[in-house]
């Protein structure tokens, strides 16, 4: 009897817990915490309290002389137009011979996101394509085209020929929602024209990718990349249907495989190596990480200009306060968190599982050689892990551990501003999504349930989950 | 010039609290016994007519840099009617008389007012971008070096209308600027190769009927209406007596509004002139990477920018003379009144000994005197920014160095 009483007081307390628990949306594997509903997205020192078109433009609070003196020219080589070498600054040419653009601001415009190009435009300005064979390279990377490289420059400086043009087209996908109401997304198809070079033959694998945001890199950088390890579940043990994978990319300086945790597949190890990299691909421009210029065999006129110039193009020292100057980019603080509508959103967001990718919060360690960064609670909402988000969204394109339908989860931070920064509200790796709703409705893999959980959302409900991301 | 009559304002304002202020001095002894020359906090004054004093010079400022736009404007239209060299000096002479009004101004940057503020909900921006955006790649409106073809002017696909050229005014990159004093600059100068002095576009570009003179003619045009017009919204917006911005102003906390106000000179003294545009400019190691790189008159920048900071902390513009934060901070702490007084000296004593043109400077070698001399104006101005900063803690309020 003792025991039976017990057993159903034991009960009741359970039931109770668990209907409060699905009430108040606490379901998914990262529960909620009142905690994380904070304005301070990057910390204390990190965040800033700006939401204007200069909103991911700003540097950490107080910084000193010395650091604001970096940080101001970093900024200017950001945003410097580099030119074809021999050129009266030879401090600053060196561009091409094959390039993308001729700045960093020419994608990440004022250190924001980029977009495909829109119908009038008759070139991609802010997107570009990656391109590889099947097979890797000794370090494990994808295997660059043996006549195009690792990327369709799309230009090249006077006589040497750009390497070709991607003309985009836009296929509607309509579905509905639960309630009936109609929505559609558009998916992209790929023609390449003008190929310079040869064809690109039936074996190439391409990857479309915008240019993603830039601040609040050097606050990832600093979290200890054991947390992030350990946040992975590659066999998914807990049976949740997500599994999140570590990358392990080729590190350049240390020549050895390192945690991935910067673009969109996780493919570089630290902000350094990953601006260096954008010099050489985007800009043409070589730097000690990549003394090697943007040519292939087979592009004999590109190979006859890279003899101009100082070698190399950015000096370390030009290369070293640019990433000082992207470290030291703040967040931008969260608004509304307290909005009626803001607050279901979250909830929602719990609800959907969003938050097990997302995930809200982050401890940094004490590796940063600024003070600031170490040992701050943010909220980048990412793991920065690998999960599969199915067909859909797939470039078929491994990328060192990534595979095809692999993405790193990109960080919601500073999502909501992008539309004030950018003039647009063009999201996913390729831009492809118009507004954040059509971003989540291209979820699928691993993130199915929580999109199947979206489809089931009503119109309010649907506003209120927007109005959560447009806070943050 | 302007050291013998302030010195003599402040000193006697120092006489006149020693005697005035004592009673409340030891009245409040209690709060501040830690602060030994500190005579009166924050509470026990009032802002407000610091505030409104701060309203009529950035009103007059304005005002004057509207009047000095439009005269520019009329020698514009007087170099388009009749372009030869004589009417081309006089159109670039106009440029650079405006200008130094204009530069004064800058010193109400930085805190959201009408010159940059940001309506969340529209999107709708100040015209700061569009009057004075900077760095700028010339080569979006006009031909440069090597590309005959080169800029909207030179492209008949580009329908040449003020709607159109805002549309493109920085929208696929910063520096792809279209409108405003540089563009004016631009196109009254020309390209700077000249290491002597500044850029020579030859009169000869405008001439009605020739080449794509028309369009350059009905750019420079428009982008010089667009400027005037600008600076007309900005003189309404701080008219006294009007359903304005000013009104708004005034109603506002002054504790936080006199935040702005200094947010606005701390951060034009130790981001936007010492870092943006000394700092860059030293480091780069390029000779027109420089504020007003085509007509060579940066040197004027420095010394009106440090003056209309000047201004704002004496509460002064021109011939007028209000009621200006020295007097306010000669009663609240009479030190760090002495210290921004002295830095505000410092800076401009310096700034005016820049060599000229500044891109020689740029030119010279490193650790040359020259250079030196432009290192002892950045010092001048950190340090006067950090002074600002400390006024945070005085008037109750935050001070802070931006970085836009």
């Amino acid at each position: 009897m003792k025991f039976k009483r017990l057993f159903l007081i034991l009960w009741a307390v359970f039931t109770a817990l668990m209907v409060l628990m699905i009430q108040g949306g606490v379901t998914s594997l990262e529960a909620f915490s009142p905690d994380n509903r904070t304005e301070l997205s990057g910390g204390s020192a990190a965040t800033v309290s700006k939401a204007t078109k200069t909103a991911f433009a700003q540097p950490i609070k107080n910084l000193d002389r010395k650091r604001r003196r970096v940080f101001v020219f970093g900024d200017h080589l950001f945003n410097t137009q580099w030119v074809q070498a021999p050129s009266s600054v030879a401090t600053l040419d060196g561009l091409g011979p094959l390039f993308n653009r001729n700045s960093c601001a020419g994608c990440h415009v004022r250190d924001g996101r980029g977009r495909p190009p829109l119908p009038h435009e008759d070139r991609m300005l802010s997107k570009l394509i990656r391109l590889s064979i099947p097979g890797q390279t000794e370090e494990g990377g994808p295997l660059p085209h043996p006549l195009y490289g690792g990327q369709l420059q799309e230009q090249g400086i006077l006589g040497v020929p750009s390497e070709g043009r991607t003309q985009v087209s836009w296929e509607e996908e309509p579905g509905t929602f639960a309630d009936g109401k109609p929505f559609s997304v558009r998916q992209p198809s790929y023609r390449f024209t003008d190929l310079a070079y040869g064809p690109l033959g039936d074996e190439v694998l391409f990857s479309p990718r915008v240019a993603p945001a830039v601040f609040g890199l050097g606050l990832l950088e600093t979290v200890p990349q054991a947390d992030i390890v350990k946040q992975a579940d590659p066999e998914d043990r807990d049976g949740d249907g997500i599994s999140g994978r570590p990358n392990y990319v080729w590190d350049f300086v240390k020549k050895d495989k390192q945690l991935g945790i910067l673009g969109w597949k996780a493919n570089q190890p630290n902000l350094k190596q990953q601006i260096a990299g954008a010099f050489n691909g985007d800009i043409g421009l070589t730097t000690s990480l990549f003394p090697k210029p943007s040519c292939n065999e087979g592009q004999p006129d590109c190979l006859k200009e890279i003899k101009f110039g100082e070698q190399p193009e950015v000096s370390d020292e030009f290369l070293d306060k640019i990433t000082t100057y992207m470290s030291l980019l703040a967040v931008p603080a969260r608004r509304n968190i307290e909005g009626v509508a803001e607050k279901r959103g979250e909830k929602l967001f719990y609800q959907a599982q969003c938050a097990s990718c997302h995930t809200p919060k982050m401890v940094t360690g004490k590796t940063s050689e600024h003070s600031e960064f170490n040992n701050q609670v943010i909220h980048p909402y990412t793991d920065l892990l690998l999960h599969d988000m199915g067909a859909g969204l797939a470039d078929n394109r491994p990328d060192f551990e990534a595979e095809g339908q692999e993405w790193r989860t990109p960080p919601l931070w500073g999502v909501g501003l992008v539309k004030n920064v950018n003039k647009h509200t063009f999201f996913l790796h390729d831009g492809r999504a118009r507004d954040l709703m059509e971003a989540v409705l291209w979820h699928g893999g691993e993130a199915q349930a929580s999109k199947e959980a979206v489809l089931q959302l009503s119109e309010t409900e649907r506003t209120e989950l927007i109005a959560f991301l447009q806070s943050l | 010039m302007m050291i013998s009559p302030r010195l003599s304002k402040t000193l006697s304002c120092v006489l006149l609290c020693a005697v005035t202020c004592s009673t409340v001095a030891v009245a409040n002894a209690h709060h501040h016994a830690t602060t030994r020359r500190q005579q009166i906090a924050v509470k026990d004054v009032d802002l407000k007519p610091y505030v409104e004093n701060y309203a009529e010079v950035v009103y007059r400022n304005y005002q004057d840099a509207h009047t000095q736009a439009a005269m520019m404007k009329v020698a514009i239209t007087a170099f388009l009617n009749n372009p030869n060299e004589t009417s081309h000096k006089a159109a670039q002479d106009a440029w650079v008389q405006a200008r130094k009004s204009y530069l004064q101004t800058e010193a109400f940057r930085f805190y959201e007012g009408p010159i940059d503020f940001v309506d969340a909900k529209t999107g709708e921006e100040g015209p700061e971008g569009r009057i004075n955006a900077w760095p700028m790649n010339e080569a979006f409106i006009d031909y440069v070096k090597e590309k005959p073809d080169s800029g909207l002017i030179n492209n008949p696909k580009f329908e040449i209308s003020i709607a159109s050229i805002l549309e493109s005014d920085q929208v696929t990159d910063e520096a792809d600027v279209s409108t405003g004093w540089h563009a004016i600059e631009f196109l009254l100068w020309g390209q700077d190769f000249n290491n002597e002095g500044p850029g020579q576009r030859n009169f000869e570009d405008f001439i009605p009927n020739q080449n794509n003179n028309d369009r350059r003619r009905q750019y420079l045009t428009l982008v010089t209406q667009q400027l005037v017009s600008d600076l007309t919204f900005l003189e309404a917006e701080w008219k006294p007596n009007a359903e304005n911005y000013r009104a708004k102003f005034l109603q506002g906390d002054p504790k936080a509004t006199v935040g702005k106000i200094f947010t606005a000179l701390a951060t034009l003294s130790a981001f936007e002139m010492a870092s943006e545009r000394m700092t860059v400019a030293l480091d780069s190691g390029n000779q027109e990477d420089e504020h007003s790189c085509f007509s060579d008159t940066t040197h004027q920048d420095f010394v009106f920018n440090a003056k209309g900071i000047s201004n704002v902390y004496f509460g002064d513009y021109a011939g007028y003379q209000g009621k200006g934060f020295d007097e306010l901070l000669a009663q609240m702490n009479p030190d760090l009144n002495q210290k921004i007084t002295a830095a505000l000296t410092t800076t401009q004593e310096s700034a005016s000994q820049i060599d000229q043109p500044f891109d020689q400077v740029l030119a010279s070698a490193q650790g040359s005197p020259p250079r030196a001399e432009v290192e002892a104006v950045v010092t001048a101005l950190e340090n006067q920014g950090e002074a600002f900063k400390e006024l945070g803690p005085v008037l109750g309020t935050s001070v802070e160095i931006l970085a836009e």
